[in-house]
């Protein structure tokens, strides 16, 4: 298990290198950030003050082993926009977008899960048939556009609730629902998938040949072994609670970690880039672990793998 | 039953809630959605310089010693000062406005203009200048008290926006002199324009950092700042004490909202009094219900295509001729801006006065001119790359493609290039050819815009796109020359140049800004980003 532990944990540092060179060189070299910090009407000796200023006058090789040497040494760099630490820009901005994404988290789960086992049980019914179009339909509609779509009937329509902002918990219902509509209809398509493979197998037969009551087989052996496609999913939409909401954020002026992201790429604000994919790498990670380790707990044979490949 | 202390008690509840009635604020506040606040995270005019700070700077937080007629003609109007007269050509006297009170309750004085205009606000160590040459000061630079250092760009935009100013020198507590070091007519101008603004030293020297002070700066403005968190809001509040009359609204709340439809379905549901940099094409929709209208139009900003001589098909001054005379620039306003906005004359404004030259034009859409100038240029169809950026400015994409489809009719062949930023756009290679760019002007003088844009201190020719040698003698002449009339033959001479014999680039049309509101409030658009919210434009 340590071994296992040992040899995930290295590869989240390798994955985490590689992320944030990667950004690095592409930020860098597709723009000069004190000409789009300072816009197109800067006087040429304010740009170039700008960039002596912050170092962009230096080889980039030489900014990327400063900055790097900074990152090891625990300093994640100052937003060139803001002047102030960038992990206290992101920092601050993560309650809101966790404030979005965790009750969508919670009706994706809550309504995708449910809804696939019951359109898997009545496999070609009705009610099957209409949980895959709308699970169809809300996969298919961008967020962007089913986000306007709620707005035009909930705000302008009815008046029932604000259109963005982040003055109530009232203004949180749109953005959280339209989140949390297209990750219920990704999963409910996964779920009925993974318990369609299930139910054909030859054990749920064997059992309800048995005479075990339906109820107890699709608890007892459909769900658990149904369980593991749908963890993986669900694995990815946690490792997406920090940064899955960027283009939700945007249409509803809601000020989390997605609208910080955008404003700093827009800006190549590279160290608030950077402070926000070392987070997002680092979430993507950790939910990819315990995703992993579930998969150990969900199927036995799973956790001895490792050993009986070695034993080869 | 009753104690003797509630007895006793009893009137005074009676009073109490009759006296808050009486004393509640009873003006409205209001919320403006707009697509940014400001770029920099500041509100400092000195380190913001996009248009969008504009709307939320002038006339509603920072004032200059000369104003502008914001809701008029935008002429210069007595601001902070009540007078100003020349004492020589290098020299303003100018008279303050007795009686005006910061936010913080201090007296505007003397003290406090010298401090907007000195080193530990504005120059930093940078050097006053003139035609090439530094001119010594004896100011010595105090080393700044750490958190206090200006962010290196501050000093530069000051010098660009003051380049000779000597020193100012308090003649008495509400006079001051201004002196630069030559000849300059464009000083009271220099005064109007962004960057002057004052400010309360006593505020600079109490906030514990320059960026404190910058995301609060204490100013003479109606509104004060209340709250302001960078890419989210910026909350103003009245100033009670301001020095043209109590302001009409009790509380502005700027929301950023960078979608357009987000921005539009927000004013249509009444979360925002006001939706800003609306699209013309979306104007119908909003007035098709009848409780909206929308307001504003041409601003003080001009939509330019920017040549770069150095690129081996545009070296030929024929070739970017034939670019200027193969647009039919009033079709481009009528279809992509329905008429909402004009073709101007060339770079310069009708608030020029005295310098504005009305017999000038754009050059005329011509095709037959322009083949003929391709003809005689030789030029046999090479592929001409137009650099453009995803509609950073309105209708850009869609201009773009039109202006594209209007040169392959005189025998141009251009490609467009998209690109994501500034920096792609200016990088200096053999592919730069064409772009998009505005120019402004900040004071009513040439100077502001065809010195300041395509002079020789100018952006265009210190990217190295397009430089002319006696665009640049002129370029001295005038900014440091006295007599109007060879300014103003200057000033024609240098148009000639840069917009019909060797062209830098060429007018597509004036820019206009867009506002949608409910149609009950009684408020009018001024002819620039700034909105006036001051007593006098206000009423439901």
């Amino acid at each position: 298990m340590l071994r296992f532990l040992f040899f995930r944990l290295l590869r989240a540092a390798v994955t985490i290198v590689m992320v944030v060179s990667f950004a690095f060189v592409v930020l860098r070299l597709s723009g000069d950030p004190a000409q789009i910090i300072m816009g197109a009407d800067a006087p040429p000796e304010a740009v170039d003050a700008f960039r002596a200023a912050w170092g962009l006058d230096q080889p980039l090789w030489r900014q990327y082993f400063h900055y790097f040497g900074a990152i090891l040494s625990g300093d994640l760099g100052r937003s060139m926009r803001d002047g102030r630490d960038a992990i206290l820009l992101v920092v601050e901005r993560i309650p809101a977008t966790l404030a979005l994404t965790l009750p969508a988290l919670a009706i994706k789960l809550g309504l995708g899960i449910p809804a696939g086992v019951y359109a898997a049980l009545h496999r070609n019914s009705w009610a099957d048939r209409l949980v895959m179009l709308l699970a169809v339909a809300g996969f298919t509609v961008p967020s962007f556009v089913l986000g306007l779509l709620l707005v035009l009937l909930f705000a302008v329509q009815l008046g029932w609730l604000p259109s963005g902002g982040q003055e109530s918990w009232r203004h949180g219902i749109l953005p959280m629902l339209t989140l949390g509509i297209g990750g219920a209809a990704v999963l409910a398509r996964f779920t009925r998938s993974a318990m369609l493979e299930v139910l054909g197998q030859p054990y749920i037969r064997t059992a309800s040949a048995k005479g075990v009551p339906w109820r107890a087989v699709v608890w007892g052996h459909a769900l658990p072994n149904a369980a593991i496609p749908t963890v993986t999913i669900v694995g990815f939409m946690v490792g997406s609670l920090i940064a899955g909401a960027v283009v939700v954020e945007s249409v509803f002026s809601w000020p989390g970690v997605g609208r910080l992201l955008v404003v700093a790429v827009a800006n190549r604000d590279l160290a608030v880039v950077q402070c926000v994919l070392l987070l997002v790498a680092a979430t993507m990670v950790t939910a990819n672990l315990v995703v992993d380790l579930l998969y150990g707990l969900l199927d036995p044979r799973l956790r001895n793998q490792p050993r009986a490949a070695g034993a080869h | 039953m009753f104690s003797r202390r509630a007895i006793l008690a009893a009137p005074g509840l009676a009073v109490l809630p009759r006296f808050a009635v009486a004393q509640a604020d009873v003006r409205p506040a209001i919320t403006i959605a707009v697509q940014k606040i400001s770029n920099t995270n500041t509100l400092e005019v000195l380190r913001e310089q996009s248009n969008v700070g504009e709307r939320v700077f002038s006339s509603s937080l920072w004032e200059g010693l000369i104003g502008r007629d914001w809701l008029g003609d935008l002429r210069t109007v007595p601001g902070l000062a009540t007078a100003w007269r020349r004492v020589s050509d290098s020299a303003v006297e100018v008279s303050l406005r007795q009686g005006v009170r910061f936010h913080n309750g201090d007296e505007m004085t003397a003290e406090d203009v010298v401090f907007s205009f000195s080193r530990e606000r504005m120059f930093g160590t940078t050097l006053a200048s003139a035609q090439g040459r530094t001119i010594p000061i004896g100011e010595g630079m105090p080393a700044p008290r750490p958190g206090k250092e200006l962010p290196p760009e501050v000093p530069a935009v000051a010098r660009r926006a003051w380049p000779a100013l000597e020193r100012v020198e308090v003649v008495d507590r509400y006079t001051l002199r201004f002196h630069n070091a030559t000849p300059d007519v464009t000083l009271e101008g220099r005064l109007s324009r962004n960057g002057s603004e004052i400010m309360s030293r006593r505020a600079f020297e109490e906030a514990a950092t320059w960026l404190d002070w910058a995301r609060r700066p204490v100013t003479t403005g109606p509104y004060k700042v209340a709250e302001f968190r960078p890419d989210q809001m910026l909350v103003l509040v009245a100033h009670d004490e301001y020095w043209g009359g109590r302001p009409p609204l009790r509380q502005i709340r700027f929301v950023e909202v960078p979608e357009v439809a987000s921005r539009i379905n927000g004013l249509r549901s009444g979360d925002f009094h006001f939706a800003c940099d609306i699209p013309p094409d979306q104007i119908p929709g909003i007035e098709r219900d009848r409780a909206f209208e929308v307001q504003g139009g041409t601003i003080l900003n001009h939509r330019l295509t920017c040549f770069d001589k150095t690129h081996a098909a545009l070296r030929d001054p024929r070739v970017r001729r034939a670019f200027t005379h193969a647009i039919d620039r009033q079709a481009i306003v009528d279809s992509l801006w329905a008429g909402r906005t004009v073709v101007p004359k060339g770079l310069q404004w009708p608030y020029y006065e005295g310098m504005f030259l009305a017999d000038w034009e754009v050059p005329r859409f011509d095709l037959a001119e322009a083949r003929r100038l391709l003809r005689e240029a030789g030029y046999k169809g090479e592929p001409i790359p137009y650099r453009l950026l995803n509609n950073y400015y309105t209708n850009q994409n869609a201009t773009a493609q039109v202006l594209v489809e209007m040169w392959r009719a005189a025998g141009l062949n251009v490609q467009i290039e998209m690109k994501e930023n500034w920096s792609q756009i200016l990088e200096r290679s053999p592919t730069r050819a064409v772009r998009d760019w505005s120019n402004s002007a900040p004071f009513n003088d040439p100077v502001s815009s065809l010195v300041n844009q395509h002079g020789p201190n100018g952006q265009q020719q210190q990217v190295g796109e397009w430089t002319n040698e006696e665009m640049n003698r002129l370029s001295v002449e005038l900014e440091t020359g006295t007599d109007r009339a060879r300014r103003r033959a200057a000033f024609r001479r240098m148009l000639e140049i840069s917009e019909r014999e060797d062209p830098a680039y060429t007018v597509l049309h004036q820019n206009a800004t867009f506002t949608a509101k409910r149609r009950e409030i009684r408020w009018k658009a001024s002819p620039a980003f700034a909105m006036d919210f001051r007593q006098g434009n206000w009423g439901v």
